[in-house]
């Protein structure tokens, strides 16, 4: 093993574990001993990885608070340890950390699923946006076979608890609200129109059809899907109507005939 | 070998988007973080791309993790190409350290010792990077706050030996000497002497935290006068040189930092009188 490769493990071992011969091959000052000064460097370490979570997750750190957000970022670095050249992607496995960690409270992993969620809408890719005009121009007889694709910044979520009504409190600074559970799963949808990420809970039937355009149905298979909740002879003017507020909410970038 | 100067210039951070699109600041350059880019799309790139039909720009990153011993990122590396292309950086910077072993990234500007077999890595991988990204590749002395007992030479010996190993630039960070400086107790002004002239292309400057003992390059308060003073020796020294201010923490309003950026200029003019406005016309003629 080369000199500098042998270096570089110790310091390796030192800033993961706090472990290993790196006392040995570091020096210290008369003023500061080479533990302070390889102290700075485990220190900066673990701050800098536990902004980062604080950053892409301010809503879990407030629910879990200061102290218990630090102890649970300590135990997700080690178990988690960064890969990606880029800290914004540090986070990524939160959420599977977090339903780990706190098997009781699962509120946790679920704002930390609805905050990822955000994040990466946020910076997902840019789309133009087709607008409402789009569908004028299909010929009626390709209705049935129409499909659709998405803006890169959609995203579809079902959750248990109260989170996105905590968030927003969280957020707009309005005051601590319950955490509530649902009888069922509610499901939400994220996307981003411009510049800005919006999001909405949604009818089960809605949430229904943008998962069946998600997996690429056409608007016939769509239509047929939805008669599961509503009469057949209503279905073509209800899925019609989430197409138009999908096109004027910019979620929609490309018609497939 | 060296480029043109560009003047005078500024980091582009997020909190200072929309007041520089609304009152266009007499800023010669921005310097870009170059990883906050390296994203699909939204915000970050809508913000620069506005911003750089304004302002020329040069990048700026902390993953290229020079001095590492895994294998160099290329998907990293072309995605900091397409982006220099996007923006048509004038020159891309990083730091000389390493930053991770076996595919974890510590997110850290780690020191290398300094050995000739150090040189020689670093070297190496600076020659692979300019050629594939094409653009000229700056390397910048980082703060340190640990001496290895390996070193077989001083940090400015290193630096030079790398820049002339690797034919490549330099970019020479101020505050990151006389952080450096304090910590591991030398002079400064020995440092801005022995580097090669010829290669330095850009300084940085920025503020620090001082703990008394020791003193950590944090970018999170104002320049300081010790650090405006070896500016000042490396103006002198080094001529005119593009010169920026790294904020990256605890972020004023942008009329605050102009006024750390008039400051430097007039740190540049004192030293070079009239020279320093020469610098700038040039930098309109790039």
């Amino acid at each position: 093993m080369s000199e500098l490769l042998n270096l570089q493990r110790s310091m390796m071992q030192w800033l993961l574990t706090e472990k290993g011969d790196i006392e040995t091959k570091v020096v210290g000052t008369k003023k500061v001993s080479s533990e302070i000064r390889l102290g700075i460097y485990a220190n900066a370490y673990r701050y800098r990885l536990i902004d980062a979570l604080s950053d892409n997750y301010p809503s879990v750190h407030t629910l879990l608070g200061d102290e218990d957000f630090y102890n649970d970022g300590i135990k997700y670095i080690a178990a988690y340890p960064s890969q990606h050249f880029s800290i914004r992607y540090f986070g990524s496995q939160l959420e599977s950390f977090l339903s780990q960690q706190h098997q009781e409270t699962v509120v946790l992993a679920e704002m930390a699923r609805f905050e990822w969620v955000l994040r990466n809408s946020f910076d997902a890719a840019d789309k133009a946006s087709l607008g409402l005009k789009a569908l004028q121009e299909i010929a009626p007889e390709s209705w049935a076979e129409l499909g659709f694709t998405l803006h890169p910044s959609v995203a579809r979520l079902d959750l248990k608890w109260n989170v996105p009504q905590l968030w927003a409190a969280i957020e707009n600074e309005t005051g601590q609200i319950p955490f509530e559970q649902a009888e069922y799963p509610i499901p939400w949808l994220v996307w981003r129109k411009k510049l800005k990420t919006y999001y909405r809970s949604l009818d089960v039937d809605e949430a229904w059809a943008l998962d069946a355009v998600i997996k690429g149905h056409h608007f016939s298979e769509i239509c047929a899907g939805v008669c599961e909740w509503i009469d057949e002879a209503y279905a073509p003017e209800r899925v019609a109507g989430f197409i138009s507020q999908w096109l004027e909410d910019d979620l929609i970038v490309e018609l497939v005939i | 070998m060296k480029l043109a100067p560009l003047g005078f210039g500024l980091g582009l951070r997020k909190e200072h988007y929309q007041a520089i699109l609304d009152t266009s600041p007499a800023v010669d350059w921005f310097e870009v973080l170059s990883e906050n880019y390296l994203v699909p799309g939204g915000k970050p790139l809508y913000f620069l791309d506005a911003i750089n039909e304004r302002y020329p720009m040069v990048m700026h990153g902390v993953s290229l993790s020079i001095g590492n011993s895994d294998p160099l990122n290329f998907d990293y590396l072309q995605q900091l190409k397409t982006l220099s292309e996007r923006i048509n950086a004038h020159w891309i910077s990083d730091h000389l350290c390493w930053s991770g072993l076996d595919g974890v990234n510590t997110h850290d500007l780690l020191p290398l010792p300094y050995t000739d077999e150090a040189v020689m890595h670093v070297a190496t991988r600076i020659k692979q990077v300019q050629e594939f990204l094409e653009r000229p590749l700056l390397i910048e002395n980082v703060s340190s706050y640990i001496s290895y007992t390996q070193s077989t030479m001083t940090e400015w010996e290193f630096l030079s030996a790398v820049a002339e190993e690797a034919d490549c630039l330099l970019l020479l960070d101020i505050n990151n000497i006389y952080v450096s400086s304090v910590n591991h107790e030398f002079d400064p002004l020995e440092y801005l002497k022995a580097v090669p002239k010829e290669r330095i292309q850009q300084h940085h400057l920025a503020g620090h935290s001082d703990y008394g003992d020791y003193i950590i390059d944090t970018h999170d308060h104002d320049i300081v006068d010790s650090v405006w003073n070896l500016y000042a020796e490396s103006v002198k020294h080094f001529g005119p040189v593009s010169a920026m201010i790294e904020r990256d923490d605890n972020i004023p309003d942008l009329a605050v930092l102009l006024q750390e950026y008039e400051q430097m200029k007039q740190v540049s003019a004192s030293v070079l009188g009239d020279a320093s406005s020469v610098n700038t016309e040039e930098a309109e003629n790039v």
